[in-house]
């Protein structure tokens, strides 16, 4: 893997961010909305039972991790679209360029993308419902480094999608977070979600997740027991998604589908 | 690359889409400095031979080999020393024709960028573009900043796909002339489709025919022309694209 051509990537990335600013949707004006509104919601039922802050903090620590999870995966997934979208593909795969420094170079810059993004949710969160994400110590590095993975395994099995049936599948950037947001117990426990969609809940590794932040904001001990599963079934994703997106670029090649892209 | 390494050589291609064969076996080969034409009717299999020659498509049967190195597995090595333009790809819109023409420097490797893409931009006579948006490019300008894009690194092999389709005649004068003193002073192998025959009778000291997924002929310009009973190559193409040719009987080569 040679830095030069990661760093490229990187630099093209910015490009497209600095002059497009409907790309600014996804980093500042979205984090914003939902501190707003999830700090607000949990302010008012806290006010119904008299422990408004908690209740607030509960919810705003699950949207601040949530957005570490979406801005991995968004950044990613639309780092890839952009090329489709610019039909900048053809020119790429004919360069030394690979898929692994490719995928680095991405990664890179949405890695900068994501640090504005959770940045804005964070200070929002602060400024309007004095909630420090911070104050939950050092157990989020675990917490935040498993939503990556998972992040960023969702939008290689997105990129896969889009490389075997086309930009019809580009919707699922946005559609496979959607999905996991209600079923990943961001707010609230499992127990909470309708008996059938408990035990999809309890295998995906973002539940985990979020459970072990609410025990935090709770002022209890990381339940490592629960980071535990969190990591394996990331690690699990990671692999599955990466093995998809090998498995798909095959196709891609043999099937000749670069022609949708030209 | 030494001397005598082939720019690139393709033996026994062959591609299947679904019920269409779109490439049947073709053998190609470019040697050092070479400047060959790959042409043939809409449907006679180029660019999925070119698709293939640049690793983007990965054939079903056959091997390649690029400046000494076989693909897929040497894919990214190669390419260090491979150039491709089409006329028809565009430019990313949100990049100015520096930042662009920097990106590809640096994942050539290129040690030199902004030096190589002020060179680059000056041998086809485009300074003035540096600073303009993609977005904002003629067509015919577009192409010059991307055969710019493909010869940056001084390749030792340029593939070009249609570089002139469109184009003003004065622009691809410019092309023509700006890939001519490319090949000259870098020694460049070219391999170039294009449907202007004169164009590539400029260009190219050989040509290979292709029909229906076939090579069926392949040799310089003139003697192409009088293998198949005619004054030039547009006569030949005329009588490819009409269905004129047999690929058995007229498979073979001239030279």
């Amino acid at each position: 893997m040679r830095a030069q051509r990661v760093r490229a990537i990187a630099r093209r990335q910015s490009y497209v961010l600095r002059r497009a600013p409907q790309r600014w949707f996804d980093v500042i004006v979205w984090p914003v909305v939902d501190a707003i509104l999830f700090g607000a919601i949990g302010v008012y039922f806290g006010q119904q039972h008299g422990v408004a802050a908690a209740s607030a903090a509960f919810l705003l620590a699950g949207i601040v991790l949530f957005h570490v999870l979406f801005q991995a995966e968004i950044s990613l997934a639309t780092g890839f679209l952009e090329e489709t979208w610019s039909r900048n593909l053809l020119n790429l795969m004919v360069t030394p360029l690979t898929e692994l420094e490719y995928g680095a170079g991405v990664v890179l810059f949405g890695l900068g993308r994501l640090a504005i993004g959770v940045s804005v949710v964070s200070v929002v969160a602060f400024a309007l419902f004095a909630f420090n994400i911070t104050s939950l110590g050092l157990g989020l590095v675990p917490l935040v480094v498993i939503l990556l993975v998972v992040g960023w395994a969702v939008a290689l099995v997105v990129i896969g999608l889009i490389l075997r049936v086309g930009q019809g599948a580009e919707i699922l950037t946005w559609g496979f977070i959607a999905f996991l947001l209600p079923m990943s117990g961001i707010f609230y426990p499992v127990s909470a979600l309708p008996a059938g969609l408990q035990p999809v809940a309890l295998a995906l590794p973002t539940t985990h997740v979020f459970a072990a932040a609410r025990a935090l904001v709770a002022g209890h001990p990381l339940p490592w027991g629960q980071v535990g599963i969190a990591a394996a079934g990331a690690v699990v994703a990671a692999l599955l998604s990466v093995w998809y997106l090998t498995r798909m670029l095959a196709t891609f090649r043999r099937r000749g589908f670069i022609s949708r892209h030209v | 690359m030494p001397e005598s390494v082939a720019a690139l050589r393709a033996r026994a291609l062959v591609k299947q889409f679904r019920r269409v064969r779109a490439v049947d076996g073709i053998d190609l080969s470019v040697g050092a400095g070479e400047r060959v034409a790959l042409l043939g009717p809409n449907g006679a299999g180029k660019t999925t031979t070119l698709m293939m020659l640049l690793g983007v498509i990965t054939p079903d049967e056959g091997t390649i080999e690029l400046v000494g190195r076989r693909l897929p597995g040497q894919r990214s090595e190669a390419m260090e020393s491979v150039g491709f333009a089409a006329g028809y790809l565009p430019l990313p819109e949100r990049l100015k024709v520096r930042e662009f023409l920097r990106l590809f420097a640096d994942l050539y490797g290129l040690t030199d960028g902004p030096e190589a893409v002020a060179r680059g931009l000056a041998r086809f006579r485009i300074e003035s573009l540096a600073d303009v948006m993609g977005n904002e490019l003629s067509s015919g300008q577009r192409t010059l900043v991307g055969i710019v894009k493909a010869t940056l690194h001084r390749p030792q092999l340029l593939v070009l796909d249609e570089p002139t389709a469109s184009l003003d005649p004065d622009v691809a004068h410019r092309v023509r002339g700006g890939l001519e003193r490319s090949c000259a002073e870098d020694g460049t192998a070219l391999l170039v489709t294009s449907h202007n025959m004169q164009e590539v009778e400029r260009l190219c000291t050989r040509v290979v025919f292709l029909a229906r997924g076939r090579v069926v002929a392949d040799g310089p310009p003139d003697q192409v022309a009088a293998h198949f009973g005619r004054q030039d190559l547009e006569g030949v193409f005329l009588h490819l694209a009409e269905g004129g040719a047999d690929p058995i009987s007229d498979a073979r080569a001239v030279s």
